[in-house]
């Protein structure tokens, strides 16, 4: 059939197929399609910066015009991953720039950037639009001041969770006077404060503005003065929420942040002092999406803040909401999709608020498209799991977080295994899992049988022995994350699944019971698989083969071991096992 | 303000806030008594007193924190408040199990750390001792000479110079000149060690006590000793 159609009329229908999967499936039924499907292909997204190397995926996709890569594992996020481990996006951004004149986007996380390559990007790309770093680090506002100064056509620049080294505030000055068409900033995650002359002038100059997001430097008395320049405005993260303001700076406050009509988004909030949140009032109604979790106010004002909201699709809170506030929440905001609620004092055992499994099992009644929860609380019960589970069917993504670990369910101190045994049963395209509390075997029991379209599971402090892993690996048809760290899985259940390693992305196991020759089995085994020990503590040569290893991160690849590897890395390779230690 | 309503959550910590005694999450177990009036001698560039508390916070440092954020660490905790708190089940892993779980972002935890100190502070609205944190971890960067990447270190793990320049010659395979070591090593290293203060100006590190230091780092540069 494919040949009854001349290749411009295929390349013209694959142009309507957006997601990867679908894509890929294309690239796979015959040669001719696979050759047209390349030649076609605009956007790549490499999950894993280690699984191909950037001249493979140059070779294969010719015209590519957005690139998204992601470096660290996961845990980097929690400090899990040692400094210096790796994930330099330099070797890309080099072989990019030499391929890809025309490319206008590059989006990445938890990478490495140096100035270098944001320089790099500034002048290799004619009509570059699109920079995403989030989660990255390396680079400072002389990188950033680069880009300013020379991609003309930026639309978006997005510095989410960022390290950035702050050199000055005066790389917004960069942007030319005649550059108009930014479209969405975030610099939220800068820590010195930025020229404010030059950020109200950008602000003024580009009429597509439609998202911003300052960072906490930002004062709350110049906010009026922006949003009036850009009434446009969809998302806005404020500055600092308090300030000494005279009684005409905040009706000027209240007049400019009504002005913004079609505000939808609202974060920010550094600092806030409840006596001006009145301001937001009338935008309430409209907001679909609210971040207050740098709010650390009391539940009573961000439950009256919150009733007012009944469009809020996605809501980040402190814990401060406290119990009496979801349940507010519950019965104003139908429409909630997603819910996460973060610790004030997350090293606080005893809890400084009353938060409690029932302000989930409230909202689990209450808002019935619920579907992505992040809870963080201090006790749970197998009678709330079970609740929420019942009431909850669409859930695909939950992650629970109990700040004890091994907490066992607060009423009957069982362990919690048929709490989630219940999530996982109930919740048929679960997507995500967190776990937390006590965990036996048993638990991974349920997820191996009933999670079938699983794809991320994180797992600490849970489990008795090689089973509870074996039940994953074994029964988790979709899994392509694994996350585990403190549990007592070891050899056995790894070696027994090594072939499923293969068909996921990366497992990761720090402080688990893999031994070093273990590991070196693996990677003899398995020639597809980077097996990578990472040990603080010297070359584990140096130790028994018997004895487990710090971290172990492992993952499926076409490119062979990486050589950027610092010396508390060690890859497990063929050569490595063969000899003797 | 939640944090104004919330209960006292630790047993220890009236005990800690009567009795105090200077013991910083077990990395500064080792120091010898004398640095307690130097600790304290610091805590005068800090905008409040630290008073007795249960609680810390962990999390990477960034320059907007160092700048609000001047005692480093050196608050007044109790032992028993301290033993309070961690999760886990070896002794030593008491620091890495708090930088790790819970399983919070850094960026969150640094601002709850400052926001906890803004309450204190700037509204006064909290006159109780609890909402004070201690900090675990001050992470700055290093740089060398010809290496494009820096590394960051936690600072609050180490003890004292010797500490930091064997843990720098480790990370970046180089001999680097002791700051009070011998003149034969002295004169054996390629390269010395700086550091840029708060003031922005480059010093040599070693210049003043250990504690002033860790008051006044920003960031340390490893040059070679010819260029100097």
């Amino acid at each position: 059939m494919a040949y009854s159609f001349p290749e411009e009329v295929l390349e013209h229908v694959f142009s309507f197929i957006g997601s990867d999967r679908d894509r890929n499936a294309v690239s796979l039924v015959c040669k001719s399609w696979y050759e047209i499907e390349r030649w076609c292909r605009r956007r790549v997204f490499v999950g894993n910066c280690y699984a191909v190397s950037p001249a493979a995926v140059v070779r294969r996709f010719p015209d590519v015009r957005s690139v998204e890569l992601k470096g660290k594992p996961h845990f980097a996020d929690f400090n899990l991953v040692p400094e210096g481990w790796g994930g330099y996006v330099s070797p890309w951004i080099t072989t990019l720039a030499r391929a890809y004149p025309w490319l206008e986007e590059i989006r990445l996380k938890r990478m490495v950037v140096t100035d270098e390559s944001l320089e790099l990007i500034a002048r290799s790309f004619k009509n570059f639009k699109v920079l995403v770093l989030s989660s990255c680090e390396g680079f400072s506002t002389d990188g950033l001041a680069a880009v300013a100064a020379n991609c003309r056509n930026l639309r978006e620049l997005d510095l989410r969770e960022s390290e950035v080294e702050d050199m000055s505030g005066h790389w917004l000055s960069h942007f030319p006077d005649s550059y108009t068409s930014l479209v969405s900033l975030n610099i939220s995650c800068l820590g010195s404060e930025v020229s404010f002359s030059a950020l109200e002038r950008l602000v003024s100059r580009c009429p597509d503005l439609r998202s911003l997001r300052l960072n906490r430097t930002v004062p709350l008395d110049r906010l009026a003065n922006l949003l009036r320049r850009a009434p446009q405005l969809a998302e806005l993260g404020t500055g600092v929420y308090s300030a000494e303001l005279r009684s005409d700076d905040f009706s000027n406050l209240v007049g400019a942040l009504a002005g913004c009509r079609e505000l939808r988004s609202l974060s920010g909030f550094w600092d806030v002092v409840p006596a001006y949140l009145p301001a937001v009032y009338p935008l309430c109604s409209g907001l679909t999406s609210l971040n207050l979790s740098y709010a650390t106010i009391q539940s009573s004002e961000l439950t009256k803040l919150i009733s007012q909201c009944h469009s809020l699709q996605r809501l980040w809170v402190l814990d401060y909401i406290e119990d009496s506030g979801l349940e507010a929440l519950a019965a104003c905001c139908k429409d909630l999709r997603e819910l996460r609620v973060f610790p004030s004092e997350p090293f606080n055992r005893e809890g400084n608020v009353s938060l409690t499994e029932q302000g989930l099992v409230s909202v689990s009644e209450g808002c019935s498209k619920l579907q992505s929860v992040l809870y963080f609380c201090r006790q749970m019960s197998n009678a709330a799991l079970l609740t929420i589970a019942r009431n909850r069917p669409n859930m695909t993504r939950f992650r629970l977080c109990i700040i004890e670990p091994r907490c066992p369910d607060y009423i009957t101190h069982e362990p919690l295994d048929t709490g989630f045994g219940a999530i996982v049963q109930h919740c048929k395209d679960l997507q995500r899992l967190s776990l937390s509390g006590l965990l036996t075997d048993r638990v991974f029991e349920y997820i191996g049988t009933y999670a079938k379209k699983l794809e991320m599971l994180s797992v600490a402090f849970a489990g008795d022995s090689d089973l509870g892993l074996h039940h994953v690996l074994s029964g988790c048809d979709s899994l392509r994350k694994l996350e585990i760290r403190d549990c007592p899985f070891g050899d056995k259940a790894l070696l027994a699944n090594a072939a499923k390693l293969e068909t996921m992305r990366s497992l990761w196991m720090s402080s688990c019971s893999v031994s070093f020759g273990a590991c070196k089995l693996l990677g003899q085994k398995m020639p597809r698989l980077n097996v990578e020990v990472i040990d603080e503590r010297g070359h584990p040569d140096s130790r028994p083969e018997s004895c487990p290893v710090e971290k172990l991160y492992i993952y499926r690849t076409v490119a062979g071991p990486r050589f950027d590897m610092p010396d508390f890395v060690w890859t497990m390779d063929e050569d490595s096992a063969l000899r003797p230690s | 303000m939640g944090r104004a309503s919330a209960k006292d959550s630790s047993p220890s910590s009236s005990s800690s806030s009567s009795s105090p005694s200077l013991v910083d999450n077990s990395k500064h177990k080792n120091h010898p008594r004398t640095s307690l009036s130097f600790a304290s001698s610091v805590c005068r560039y800090s905008s409040c007193n630290s008073g007795g508390s249960s609680s810390t916070r962990a999390g990477r440092t960034r320059r907007g924190d160092l700048n609000t954020d001047l005692r480093l660490g050196l608050s007044i905790v109790s032992p028993d408040a301290q033993k309070d708190n961690w999760i886990g089940p070896s002794v030593s892993k008491q620091r890495e199990q708090r930088q790790d779980w819970p399983p919070i972002k850094s960026l969150l935890r640094t601002t709850l750390a400052v926001a906890g100190k803004a309450d204190t502070n700037v509204h006064n609205v909290h006159n109780n001792d609890n909402s004070d944190r201690t900090r675990t971890s001050l992470f700055v960067k290093v740089y060398m000479e010809g290496v494009p990447i820096g590394r960051k270190l936690d600072l609050l793990t180490l003890h004292n110079y010797d500490d930091l320049i064997s843990t720098l010659a480790h990370m970046f395979t180089t001999s680097i000149t002791c700051p009070n070591g011998d003149r034969a090593d002295h004169a054996k290293s390629l390269h010395v060690l700086t550091y840029e203060d708060r003031e922005g100006d480059w010093m040599m590190v070693g210049d003043v006590p250990w504690e002033m230091f860790m008051t006044t780092v920003k960031r340390l540069k490893i040059t070679r000793a010819d260029r100097c």
